[in-house]
């Protein structure tokens, strides 16, 4: 009977806005996805198999809907654990050096890296909402920012940089959100901007100026200015040392960014070829299934991270357009449920799906225009991929569920 | 705490939603940055993409003979070529190939290397492959991934005559003809072109204009299949070409000359038609068609007998005693008495302290002109000489067409040397020559220099009393359609005047040289029709006299003319007369 009622409840409160926008985008990634196995000769079944992937997870959209809110926050921890365990997995089997992203059920595999971000978000929130803090000293990021870098570790290894960059990102706004002060934001941004600056003697000098003036006008301790600065210029100064640490292929995604002509076979390859989809596609685009870039297998990846490729080219800017609005539709809806939510635990639940969501949806589609580096993130219900899109899926029903009517009355 | 308070302020929402904002406008104005400003230029290099024009080769023109026998035609050569990419992701192909070509792995290697215009473009690995190893490798191809063979046309010798270094030979266009030849011809990369001889000089007749069919290629450069909507540019096929040359008397001439060095010309002096045309030792175009190994070619280049070289027009030789005619024209023209001038000949003609012998030791006695020409004598022609000027004779030597371009219709000729007073003076300095080189002029040696050809169009315009047709190779210029594209004149372009009495005297001197009793060149002979000539032997510096007949037939069925040349062939009369003497009977022998 109670069950009956709350059942009943949720679906008059259900939020159509999040279930719409992800039918509309995972229809776009299917339409793209039907137009490349359409034209060529064996059939890949990736239509197929990504058709059954969005079915499940519609089911599995209602059925996180349907949680309640109570029972997610008790198995927060637990969920985020198991979510470490199934990271850690990957590792231990690793065979000859290499560490796989997948762990193989079957004759499928999944990646616990994309449920992780669900996991890391929901204990973050129960975190937040569990200590109602202002988050004023820096000690209090302490926890938060273990939860954090320990799934980033452990994707690293894989090695996945894109993943554990969303990670972090979610961890950024999160804090952001949980009402760090604005120093803190900054001085905890700092390190990474001077890896970045490093690169270059001018920015970093400039950079350096920079973080000088701000500290000297902060009123923190002496000595912790001090501190703080003299991390920046170590950071700044072993950046040389991490970047020779990175993958060579990594370095020339990022290298590839600067010169897209450096490695015409490879990232720089794929990001030239994916200028040339975009621009030809023009206002409007060839027409369904008419993309030559996309059909004569000019662009590898073409049904993962680079699929808008084929949207451009066939649908032209109008479908990229349609396709950008409809994301943005949906992470400003997220953000302002998260800021209209009533408790804090759904607020940041919602914020940090919408930071998945900007991460991924900005990331991929600057990526494929040159304007960020190749760093092989899939763009949410669009790219092909069963484990992302059941993520995803997954996130706007929990999105839904935190942003029932009720609560949100702020 | 699952009621714990959102406590998030409202500046903190709104820089979140400013920043969105902020990425999707920075997002927004790449994409229409990329897809509307600069569409126009991502749609071409997306066309670029995936449209290859793919040449289709025009077939070269066939050379028939003048009966319309085919000397040359186009039969199909197989390249093997491989895709580098595609090899290497696939080296077990190599391995196939290497099996069925029977060469070694390193070596196709090598080819690749060699030979590699890109990853995706094929590189040439054999060519002229015969054709049960193409089956072979139609057989393997699901083993032979990124192995490649393609047809291109190929000269085919079909005629058993030789005639080598008339055809000339072709050979793929290279770097600066491409840019010489391009301004006004559709010359492309990798298109054979006509090398020497009549394949050179009429190679913009024969070659045609290569078509273009469009394919769509993927990223990989494979084939996908025809653009349906971009109409293929149908190659337009070379012209042919008709030749002058008659096959049999070619034939019957090569046989002649065998394994001589020398040359021969025999053409038609009512026309200018040449008949024949050999020059020995000769090569073998099968081999230089195509491609040659490096090995072959230095061979040819360094063979000491120098199989190369074209002597009928490019081969310059003192003409020795059949240039005597020309001075025994003038006298018959210019000096009063000619006909009936005598000198003794006592074997020698002695000018100030230096002899000038006459080849009959023993000496011809006393001669008068038209003895002095059928017994070639010299010293009658030295003493005829001192009443002629050099400037005189040289002029008239130029008028019969020496020491200048025939303009016969293959490149390269050379245009010999005709001595006058200002070459005289040049070489020697003013004043300081002598009669004494007047009197090898005379008699075709010093100075003078002529080649077959030349020697063949003089036999001919003695033959029509002056008149000069231009010797030529080709006929008719026919279209693939059957359209006549051009017709070589056969209208006589220039006469050397004369009056018919001394015509008659030559042609009856000049009859006698192979009829008379005392006639040099005796073995030239035929029975039932008559043949008119000069011998020759020319002193060579470099070693034996070369051996020279020139003559012609005033008969109906056989208006010809020649010369014939045996390098280091000892005397005129002696070599090259019965040479003439066996092509003539066999011409005869086929016609009864």
């Amino acid at each position: 009977m109670i069950i009956r009622k709350y059942l009943f409840d949720r679906l008059r409160e259900f939020d159509w806005g999040y279930l719409g926008l992800a039918i509309l985008l995972s229809s776009s990634g299917l339409l793209a996805i039907y137009s490349i196995e359409v034209q060529q000769d064996s059939s890949s079944g990736y239509f197929l198999r990504q058709s059954i992937w969005s079915v499940l997870g519609l089911v599995l959209f209602f059925g996180v809907y349907f949680l309640p809110r109570k029972v997610i926050h008790n198995l927060a921890y637990y969920a985020y654990g198991v979510g470490v365990v199934l990271l850690l997995i990957p590792i231990a089997l690793k065979q000859g050096g290499t560490v796989s992203r997948w762990i193989s059920i079957g004759s499928f595999g999944i990646q616990p890296s994309e449920f992780m971000k669900i996991f890391l978000l929901v204990a973050l929130a129960k975190y937040f909402a569990d200590h109602k803090r202002k988050l004023s000293t820096i000690k209090e990021l302490m926890a938060p920012f273990a939860m954090t870098i320990g799934p980033t570790i452990l994707v690293l290894l894989q090695p996945d940089l894109g993943t554990a960059l969303v990670f972090l990102g979610i961890f950024i706004v999160v804090i952001f959100w949980a009402g760090i002060r604005p120093l803190y934001f900054f001085l905890l941004l700092t390190p990474i901007v001077s890896m970045i600056a490093a690169f270059q003697t001018v920015s970093f000098f400039v950079w350096m100026v920079l973080i000088i003036v701000i500290l000297y006008f902060s009123n923190m301790p002496f000595w912790t200015k001090v501190f703080n600065f003299i991390i920046n210029v170590a950071l700044g100064g072993i950046t040389n040392l991490l970047w020779a640490l990175l993958k060579p292929y990594q370095q020339q995604r990022i290298l590839s960014l600067i010169d897209s002509d450096s490695d015409p076979l490879g990232a720089g390859y794929q990001v030239s070829q994916s200028l040339t989809a975009f621009g030809s596609g023009g206002p409007f685009g060839k027409g369904f299934g008419e993309g030559t870039q996309t059909h004569l297998k000019f662009l590898p990846e073409q049904h993962t991270d680079f699929i808008m490729t084929v949207i451009g080219e066939e649908f032209g800017f109008l479908g990229v357009m349609i396709v950008i609005t409809l994301f943005y539709f949906l992470i400003a809806r997220l953000i302002n449920h998260s800021y209209g939510s009533k408790y804090r635990f759904d607020s940041v639940i919602l914020i940090g799906v919408a930071a998945v969501m900007v991460f991924h949806v900005f990331v991929n589609l600057a990526m494929i225009v040159g304007i960020m580096p190749v760093t092989g993130l899939p763009l949410p219900y669009i790219s092909y991929g069963g484990s992302f899109m059941v993520t995803a899926m997954m996130m706007v029903g929990l999105s839904a569920n935190m942003a029932s009517v009720r609560r949100m009355t702020r | 705490m699952l009621q714990g308070k959102n406590i998030v302020e409202g500046w903190r929402s709104y820089l979140v939603q400013g920043l969105l904002l902020l990425l999707f406008l920075i997002l927004i104005g790449r994409y229409y940055y990329l897809m509307i400003v600069f569409h126009e230029k991502y749609a071409e290099k997306a066309t670029a993409n995936h449209i290859r024009a793919i040449p289709v080769l025009a077939s070269r023109g066939v050379i028939y003979d003048r009966d319309g026998n085919i000397i040359v035609d186009n039969a199909p050569s197989y390249t093997i070529s491989v895709i580098p990419v595609e090899i290497k992701n696939k080296p077990e192909s190599l391995d196939r190939l290497s099996e069925i070509m029977q060469v070694s792995v390193k070596e196709i290697n090598r080819r690749i290397v060699k030979n590699r215009r890109g990853s995706f473009a094929p590189a040439k690995v054999f060519s002229r492959v015969p054709f049960p190893k193409i089956s072979l490798l139609q057989e393997h191809r699901l083993e032979l991934a990124g192995v490649t063979y393609s047809i291109e046309p190929i000269r085919n010798y079909v005629s058993d005559i030789d005639l080598s270094h008339a055809l000339g030979y072709t050979r793929e266009i290279n770097r600066d003809d491409l840019e010489r030849f391009s301004k006004d011809l559709d010359y492309q990369p990798g298109d054979q072109v006509g090398w020497k001889g009549i394949e050179k000089y009429y190679d913009s007749e024969l070659h045609g204009q290569r078509g273009f069919r469009y394919i769509e290629v993927n990223a990989l450069g494979q084939e996908i299949g025809e653009i349906v909507d971009r109409r293929p540019i149908n190659p337009v096929p070379g012209h042919d070409l008709i030749l002058s040359i008659d096959s049999f008397i070619q034939s019957i001439t090569e046989k002649a000359l065998a394994d001589s060095s020398g040359s021969v010309v025999i053409l038609n002096h009512e026309t200018g038609e040449i008949l024949a045309y050999a020059s020995r030792p000769s090569y073998d175009l099968e081999m230089l068609s195509g491609r040659i190994s490096s090995k072959d070619w230095n061979a040819l280049r360094k063979n000491p007998r120098n199989p190369l070289f074209d002597r009928g027009v490019q081969g310059l030789y003192p003409a020795g005693s059949t240039l005597k005619p020309l001075a025994a024209l003038y006298s018959l023209e210019n000096l009063s008495n000619a006909r009936d001038r005598t000198y003794t000949c006592r074997g020698s003609y002695r000018l100030g302290n230096r002899s000038f012998g006459c080849w009959k030791k023993a000496g011809h006695g006393k001669v008068d002109l038209h003895e002095a020409i059928q017994q070639s004598c010299n010293v009658y022609f030295f003493n005829l000489i001192q009443d002629i000027g050099l400037e005189d004779w040289a002029h008239l030597a130029r008028e019969f067409g020496f020491g200048q371009l025939t303009g016969i219709d293959i490149p390269g000729e050379n245009k010999g040397l005709v001595p006058d007073t200002k070459y005289m003076n040049r070489k020697y300095g003013e004043k300081k020559w002598t009669k004494g080189n007047l009197l090898n002029i005379v008699v075709g040696q010093g100075d003078v220099l002529v080649t077959p050809l030349q020697l063949a169009q003089f036999a001919g315009m003695l033959a029509q009393r002056g008149f000069q047709y231009q010797p030529h190779f080709v006929n008719k210029i026919v279209s693939k359609s059957g359209e006549i594209i051009r017709v070589n004149s056969k209208q006589a372009e220039k006469r050397v005047i004369a009056s018919d009495e001394s015509w008659a005297f030559m042609h009856k001197a000049m009859w006698a040289v192979v009829n008379g009793p005392h006639g040099t060149a005796k073995a030239a002979r035929q029975k039932d029709w008559e043949i008119y000539g000069k011998t020759g032997t020319a002193q060579n510096p470099h070693g034996e006299d070369h051996a020279w007949f020139i003559g012609f037939s005033l008969d109906e069925r056989y208006p010809f003319a020649w010369a014939v040349l045996l390098e280091n062939g000892g005397g005129g009369g002696g070599k090259a007369a019965p040479l003439i003497g066996r092509i003539l009977r066999s011409i005869a022998r086929k016609d009864l």
